[in-house]
């Protein structure tokens, strides 16, 4: 009961965080420039064109009158119409976003594979080689720019070595259609096209380990960080008194407790990640729902900016959503805290 | 052992024939940077979609690589003597895809169609003809008439592309002339048929075995464009055989890569598409011509074209492939910095310093940033406060339709869509063709349009010739532009193919038809 | 024979301090590190081989030439030395840095202590606004709010500014909620000190180490935000140098001409590991929990 309360209120929460979101990117798109029809048309677009497409927007109405209009369209998942692609914001978001999903899933995958051992072997052996191969990954993935890792994996997989294609998503002369789960790796698997499967995986790889980067040494740092602390319980110690051999009390004893701060971070980090991807996609021309931000903001189409904003904030909330609630149920203390926060 | 054979023999038979089919087809693949918005011979716009079009659909007659008009469907026409009225003959025997004879009343119905539909290439003659202009006399002979003299008639008829009416109209919606179907189908009487399209990915079309103008010992079966804008990607299809031809936009990189691996050489061929500075000719401080002259005296010109984009001497607004239209006498400028200080004394600008210009260009076209710095560095030193403005290409078409969006100087490439000077001269210094990003000159000189308009009133070559050169000479007084260079278009190809001539109209030069592949 | 007077006192700390600094070789490398980039982009004029390769100047004739002794970072695609804008680059960078934090911190502390110490609705204000702007990528915003704004290198300070305050008031929250219990912010309290006097008199002071490390991390942090800005086209813009916008033009040349966003992103990655190790070297000495 208790418990299904704090999900409750997690969830109003998360609601109430997007409106907050929303009223933010409104007034950036509609009020700091003075005007949306003075974003789409550039800066030197005569008066009365903007004026006419003022009027056509239906601009004319007080701010709040739009917002409010604007609000209703996002509660009924309306992203409103696209001035460049000429189709609604939906739509375009449709095709794109299994491209950044897929991307953003690869790259959780490899960070968690690689830097949560990174971190076990860290922590366990204090000052080791795997310590100090830890603290260089971390160190590296925090102050090397993702699309610098980008473009040196292009450089080196790409051009050097040539061994992996350095753009786009699937060779081109490759026939398919991800019409599923938009998800290439899985289509290809239900369709049993093996040429596409593999394909998918050598054009996922470079774009992958240049988003993970900085996510491998965070997890990392934060696992060997809180091993540390584990192995300094009083019942780990009792454990090694008891006999019980070291291997199984890294695992069993150390690891389980030492994942609640790994996944607590996972979520926040989660924000730079999705960051990342707006860099990582153009280097790698991955055609995401990040290239296609990208150039909506580029191009000044401010609804279209506008959904990729609220989408990807809708994306990082629920992710953390996810997370917190996860925690509330294996940890009961942060259903208490974990409102606050 | 007996059963054995009895199925193996088949197998093997069927194995055999499969290989030398395989052996005799020529399957070919080029890559292009733009999708294919729209295949619709009424609405195709842009030069992928006339590269579509061009392969899937004949017309009446066709361009060839001088620029003369020569028999297509029709093998011959008339044209009266008010050159108001042309009469083609069709030729006779010549198929739609489904094998259907291509009639005089499919013409008239293309062509109303087109009209009627009006986004396409139906711009070029919707002043002078309407649906009642065209007309089938007989069975096969198609008349049209224009309301007035307009000398460039012919050289448009070749975008006027002959559709099978019984199919388009069997597949039409609530009278739509089968806009819904064209757009996702093809009923032509080219040399192609389409094959199979995904949208924003790749488009294949195979050989008709019936075509009109018959086909040669080497012709190319099967062409497949992929779109892909990538250099990288073009790189490795190339070198894994999956490529045979590129697009004309590879970077240099890419050019040299795929000719030193030894199975592509690098085609050139001169074009008439101009790479200008287009100067808006009524914002300060390019209103004043001393200003664009000493703009026009301030490129340097050599560098642009050795260095920064590979290209040919450009002297005034008709390239020389027009022939006697053009005004010889128009010297190629040259990089001369005393030249531009001079004319800047004479400016009604002189002695101010930072005086603010703006200049804009493509963004994220390397070359095009390097011209713009290139002015930056010379136009800060002669006394102006340099803007350099890199916009997508959608927000400068946008910025072209008003005179004061419109940024002082502007890199702009522009070449004919129909062989003929008025295509040059009337989309960029017309009045009438004013707010496009052709047009960027703003140039409206009363002197300029008249001149431009008689050349299209007047039947007789040499006459109209005499009006565009004095149009030319004008244009040149206004300076409205610094003409960099003429563009030199580049594929880089397989060693087997052949057949890539340049073409002064839209995309022709991409009919497969007239490629063959050598190596058999 | 030692006289005590607290001038002495804090000298002999300092020297401790500095001691004990020392001792950690990462943060006195992140140190010089970061002493030289401020020296190097201080003294630019005086330092780069070719100055005048900054401003409005082309050189087609000597593009893409390679790293040599003349141009140790080789020259881009207008002939430019790269060097010489790599470190007129550093200036662009530093101002971002000084721009950016000189206004979030002071704002983003203010409003910690003001949520820390009041609590209540103003707690609830100020914090479930920064929830608010944690909900979306620092860059993707910046991005959104640089393109509304036109890009330019004040626009993109502006944005990252607009961005940064959150950072610093969640820290500074959870830091003096911590401490307003303490017995001397009570004692004050008893004897009539104004909030005036407890928030920055009191809790301020105790907040400075906090802040200095954090300020430190983020100038990295900063840096590193920046330079995907202009990476994307929405910062400085050419013919001025900046970092993040040489690696993107560069990278059109890649691999044959890979000096041209090779060392640039070598002197974007040089920064931010400086300002990294010098503010882990500072967490370290002031014994302070930032994240």
């Amino acid at each position: 009961m208790e418990y299904l309360f704090f999900v409750v209120r997690r969830l109003l929460w998360s609601v109430v965080v997007l409106l907050g979101l929303s009223i933010v990117i409104f007034t950036i798109a509609r009020v700091v420039p003075g005007d949306p029809a003075r974003i789409a048309l550039g800066p030197l677009a005569a008066q009365e064109q903007v004026d006419k497409l003022r009027t056509e927007m239906g601009l004319d109405a007080p701010l709040p009158v739009q917002y409010a209009r604007y609000a209703g369209g996002l509660l009924q998942g309306d992203l409103g119409r696209s001035l460049l692609t000429q189709q609604s914001v939906n739509s375009d978001v449709r095709q794109t976003f299994p491209a950044t999903l897929e991307l953003v899933l690869a790259t959780l995958i490899l960070a968690l594979a690689i830097g949560l051992p990174l971190g076990v072997l860290a922590g366990r052996y204090k000052d080791s080689l795997f310590d100090n191969l830890g603290r260089f990954v971390a160190l590296f993935g925090v102050v090397t720019p993702s699309f610098f890792i980008a473009l040196l994996l292009q450089l080196l997989a790409g051009y050097v070595l040539q061994i992996l294609p350095v753009s786009g998503r699937l060779s081109p002369n490759l026939e398919f259609e991800a019409n599923r789960t938009g998800l290439l790796l899985i289509d290809s698997l239900i369709a049993g096209r093996m040429d596409v499967f593999g394909d998918a995986v050598r054009h996922l790889i470079l774009p992958t380990i240049a988003l993970a980067a900085a996510t491998i040494g965070q997890i990392a740092r934060l696992t060997r960080s809180s091993m540390i602390d584990v192995s300094r319980k009083d019942y780990i110690e009792a454990s090694r008194a008891f006999g019980i051999p070291n291997r199984i009390t890294t695992f069993t004893y150390m690891l389980r407790p030492s994942f609640i701060p790994t996944l607590t971070v996972l979520g926040l980090e989660f924000a730079s990640l999705l960051g990342n991807a707006f860099l990582v996609e153009m280097v790698f021309g991955w055609p995401g729902m990040a290239s296609y931000g990208v150039r909506a903001i580029m191009q000044n189409d401010f609804n279209a900016v506008m959904g990729v904003v609220m989408v990807t904030g809708l994306f990082f909330v629920l992710i953390n959503l996810v997370v917190d609630v996860l925690l509330g149920y294996v940890d009961p203390r942060i259903r208490i805290k974990g409102s606050q926060s | 052992m007996k059963s054995a054979t009895k199925w193996l023999k088949p197998l093997l038979a069927t194995l055999i024939a499969g290989a030398g089919l395989a052996f005799a087809q020529v399957n070919i693949t080029m890559n292009t940077v733009q999708i294919f918005g729209t295949i619709d011979p009424a609405k195709v716009t842009d030069y992928t979609e006339y590269m579509a079009a061009a392969n899937l659909y004949d017309g009446l007659v066709d361009v060839d690589e001088t620029g003369a008009i020569v028999p297509l469907l029709a093998d011959s026409w008339e044209v009266s003597d008010d050159a108001k009225q042309f009469t083609f003959t069709l030729k006779d025997g010549a198929t739609f895809h489904d094998g259907s004879p291509v009639e005089a009343s499919d013409v008239v119905y293309s062509v109303r169609r087109l009209l009627t539909i009006d986004q396409g290439p139906s711009y070029l003659v919707r002043d002078v003809l309407d649906v009642d202009g065209v007309q089938a006399l007989d069975n096969n002979t198609v008349q049209f008439t224009l309301s007035e003299i307009f000398s460039p008639f012919l050289t448009t008829v070749p975008l006027m592309f002959v559709v099978n009416e019984e199919v388009v109209e069997a597949n039409a919606v609530d009278g739509d002339w089968g806009q819904e179907y064209l757009n996702n189908n093809a009923a032509g009487a080219g040399p192609y048929m389409l094959d199979s399209w995904t949208r924003g990915s790749s488009m294949t079309v195979k050989r008709y075995e019936d075509w009109h103008m018959g086909w040669h010992a080497e012709a190319i079966d099967q062409v497949r464009w992929l779109v892909t804008n990538d250099e990288a990607t073009v790189r490795s299809l190339a070198a894994a055989g999956d490529l045979h031809m590129t697009s004309q936009y590879q970077s240099n990189e890419t050019y040299d890569a795929l000719a030193n691996s030894g199975n592509f050489r690098v085609v050139e061929e001169p074009t008439a598409t101009g790479f200008t500075l287009k100067l808006n000719t009524k914002v300060a401080p390019t209103d004043d011509v001393h200003v664009r002259r000493a703009i026009a005296c301030a490129m340097d010109y050599e560098t642009i074209r050795e260095f920064i984009f590979p290209s040919d001497p450009m002297a005034g607004p008709l390239p020389p492939s027009f022939g006697d239209a053009v005004l010889d006498t128009i010297e190629v400028a040259e990089y001369d910095l005393d030249c531009a200080r001079e004319e800047m004394a004479q400016s009604k600008y002189a002695g101010q310093d930072n005086i603010p210009i703006s200049h804009l260009y493509v963004a994220n076209t390397p070359f095009e940033e390097e011209i713009a710095l290139m002015f930056d560095a010379v136009f800060t030193e002669l006394g102006f406060d340099v803007t350099l403005m890199a916009e997508p290409w959608n927000l400068i078409t946008e910025m072209a339709t008003d005179v004061n969006q419109t940024p002082n100087v502007n890199q702009i490439f522009f070449g004919p869509t129909y062989p003929s000077a008025d295509s040059m001269l009337f989309t960029q210094y017309h009045s009438d063709a004013a707010g496009t990003w052709a047009s960027m000159e703003w140039l409206q000189d009363e002197q300029v349009d008249s001149l431009i308009d008689q050349a299209r009133r007047t039947a007789d070559v040499s006459e109209q010739n005499e009006l565009y050169q004095q149009a030319q000479a004008r244009i040149m007084e206004l300076q409205p532009n610094a003409f960099l260079g003429l563009q030199t278009v580049r594929h880089a190809m397989d060693n087997c193919l052949e057949g890539f001539r340049y073409v002064p109209m839209q995309s022709f030069d991409y009919n497969f038809s007239n490629y063959s592949w050598t190596c058999n | 024979m030692s006289l005590t007077t607290p001038r002495a006192d804090r000298l002999r700390a300092v020297r401790r301090a500095w001691y004990r600094f020392r001792r950690n070789p990462a943060a006195v490398v992140g140190l010089a590190m970061v002493l030289l980039v401020f020296v190097v982009a201080i003294f630019a004029p005086l330092v780069a081989p070719f100055p005048e390769h900054v401003g409005g100047f082309v050189d087609f004739r000597n593009r893409h030439q390679p790293p040599s002794w003349t141009h140790p970072f080789g020259t881009d695609n207008a002939g430019r030395d790269i060097l010489s804008r790599v470190i007129f680059g550093y200036r662009i960078s530093l101002t971002l840095v000084v721009f950016v934090l000189g206004l979030a911190v002071p704002f983003g502390v203010l409003l910690g202590l003001l949520a820390g110490y009041y609590g209540g609705w103003v707690e609830t204000v100020i914090m479930r606004l920064t929830d608010v702007f944690l909900a979306i990528p620092a860059l993707v915003m910046a991005l959104a709010i640089t393109a509304a704004l036109s890009p330019t290198l004040l626009n993109s300070m502006i944005a990252l500014a607009l961005l940064w305050w959150n950072w610093h008031t969640r820290l500074i929250y959870t830091t003096v909620a911590s401490l307003k219990h303490e017995e001397y912010v009570e004692a004050a309290k008893v004897a009539g000190a104004s909030d005036f006097h407890i928030l920055f008199r009191e809790l301020l002071p105790n907040c400075v180490s906090v802040i200095s490390v954090k300020t430190t991390l983020d100038a990295g942090f900063v840096i590193l935000i920046g330079a995907g800005l202009s990476f994307l086209g929405l910062g400085a813009q050419p013919p001025t140098p900046d970092l993040g916008t040489m690696v993107s033009s560069g990278a059109n040349y890649l691999p044959e001409y890979w000096w041209g966003s090779i060392f640039p992103g070598l002197a974007i990655l040089f920064t931010i590991l400086g300002f990294n190790l010098l503010g882990d070297g500072l967490r370290d000495l002031l014994d302070v929990e930032v994240n």
